[in-house]
């Protein structure tokens, strides 16, 4: 029989383009402590330790989970690392979920990292193979096309793209954690800005940031014992498919769809639609938005962009995306499928601040790395399963 | 060493990056110490000394009490012997790489042990610390250490 587990401490770092004032150990330290000092507790108190990042040539340190472990009070427990390119503090959190769900453990850490100020994820993402031209194309030259097919597809205005991302900087203004602070953003400053990768433009990038995303995820009699209110994890799941097959779809993988379907299943969701009050999803290129909200089906096909353009996904809206400002306005990659969770998780415990969904019970934590390849989703309720 | 084979193509895969760091409150502190020809070590709260000093006690993950100045001489706790250093190698000579455990340190710290063989250089031996003449910042300031006669 599973047992329940619910988020009791949520923490994380005050993003930003370079945490020059701490070492990789105290980024991560920062966001911990944080999510300690939520739930309760110490690190005495902790059983087990579950550490996700990007790969380790982006800064260079191999096996940081080891060097990283005295920082994370983590000597003497077990120590995990999870390993799913962008989608990895999805992951990661799922990976913890599971030490609680199976009884193992009763009280875990898990957190997510990156500091691309000591990094370099243009390079490590497009490193040039012998006897093949360098494609120096990074990750927005290769979803681009992508982004375009989707356009075609569905025959989406390109305002749709200069919306998601005015509405998630707007977002972030509300979120003291966020990187990007642009209080003079306007939908003509996206609309203006250079082309990056055709059809992409430069405000509709994330920024590259230091961060670091935590969690306490603990049992259900330890979760009662704190008198605290909590976040209850309703389901949980994972899809991964090959970079490239024949009719792959790299817009809409099935991947994505199947992870989709496996989480509402093992959630209890029937309409995904009506029954999740918010959620945050992995948004790096605005188009994203659209193309995911098809994807896990809170849109109908080709209905991506409509959803975008009524204004449904705005705070406020039917179905806010990203309250928090979403990878859009913070993007340390390890950590930004953690902090996709932690912040699903702020919701329905109604600890999101400024940037809360009024009544939010359930919301939908989403992450995704690679070519569009790693999936990793949660739900979170204000209620036990 | 094997030959090519005719019509098998190879090249060379070189992958390369200079990566950058930042150091944080405590390592910060260290280093400019070194460059001003100072030696810290962390003082836990157990009140252990860490030298070189670490950001968080290794035993409990606590925060460190604070950093201190360390002795500049202790005994060596275990040593190898470097024959043939390499222009790379902190001396030019042949020496000794050893552990040395500062007078009133917790922990040893590696580092080059000046003296004419390992023979020379026992687990016990008394060394002291000589400093680099130009200190930038960087464990080199410590030039190695040597015999205490």
């Amino acid at each position: 029989m599973k047992q329940r587990c619910a988020v009791l401490g949520i923490g994380q770092t005050h993003h930003a383009a370079k945490r020059g004032d701490l070492s990789m150990s105290g980024l991560v330290r920062e966001a911990a402590l944080r999510a300690l000092d939520d739930a309760g507790m110490t690190f005495d108190e902790i059983d087990a330790v579950v550490m996700g990042k990007a790969p380790d040539f982006f800064e260079g340190v191999m096996t940081p989970e080891l060097y990283l472990a005295d920082a994370l009070g983590a000597a003497g427990k077990p120590v995990f690392r999870v390993h799913t390119a962008g989608s990895v503090g999805g992951s990661t959190a799922i990976f913890a979920t599971h030490l609680v769900t199976s009884g193992i453990h009763k009280r875990v850490l898990t957190l997510a990292w990156e500091k691309q100020s000591e990094s370099n994820a243009m390079w490590a993402l497009s490193p040039k193979y012998p006897f093949s031209p360098p494609t120096t194309a990074g990750a927005g030259g290769y979803f681009a096309p992508f982004v375009r097919a989707y356009i075609e597809f569905t025959g989406a205005p390109e305002h749709i793209g200069w919306q998601v991302a005015y509405k998630d900087r707007i977002h972030a203004l509300k979120n003291p954690y966020a990187h990007l602070q642009m209080p003079e953003i306007t939908i003509d400053m996206v609309k203006n800005s250079p082309v990056l990768w055709d059809p992409i433009r430069y405000l509709e990038t994330c920024p590259s940031s230091d961060g670091a995303g935590a969690m306490i995820l603990v049992s259900e009699d330890v979760a009662e014992a704190s008198g605290k209110k909590v976040a209850w994890v309703h389901g949980t799941a994972n899809r991964t498919e090959a970079i490239l097959y024949p009719r792959r779809n790299q817009v809409l993988p099935q991947a994505g769809s199947d992870c989709a379907k496996a989480l509402y299943k093992e959630a209890g969701i029937t309409d995904p639609k009506r029954e999740i009050d918010t959620a945050e999803i992995y948004v790096p290129f605005a188009w994203f938005e659209p193309m995911w909200l098809e994807n896990i089906g809170l849109a109908d096909a080709n209905d991506g962009w409509k959803m975008v353009d009524s204004g449904d996904t705005m705070l406020g809206g039917r179905q806010p995306i990203n309250p928090s400002g979403g990878v859009l306005s913070s993007n340390p990659i390890g950590a930004s499928g953690m902090l996709r969770f932690l912040e699903a998780a702020h919701q329905v415990r109604g600890t999101a601040g400024e940037h809360q969904v009024e009544g939010a019970k359930k919301a939908l934590g989403h992450a995704y790395g690679g070519g569009s390849q790693y999936f990793a989703m949660w739900i979170v309720g204000a209620e036990k399963p | 060493m094997q030959q090519p084979i005719d019509g098998v193509l190879e090249a060379p895969y070189v992958m390369e990056y200079t990566y950058r760091r930042s150091l944080g409150p405590v390592m910060s502190a260290f280093f400019t110490a070194l460059r001003d020809g100072r030696l810290l070590g962390a003082r836990t709260a157990s009140g252990k000394l860490v030298v070189p000093p670490l950001e968080w006690d290794p035993e409990t993950g606590a925060a460190i009490a604070g950093l201190e100045p360390a002795a500049e001489e202790g005994v060596v706790t275990a040593a190898t012997w470097v024959a043939a250093p390499e222009p790379r190698h902190l001396l030019q000579e042949p020496f000794a790489y050893a552990l040395i455990q500062l007078d009133g340190a917790s922990t040893a710290m590696l580092h080059a042990v000046a003296c004419a063989s390992l023979e020379a250089c026992p687990v016990g031996t008394r060394v002291k610390l000589v400093w680099s003449e130009s200190r930038t910042g960087s464990l080199r300031d410590i030039r190695c250490f040597e015999p205490v006669n």
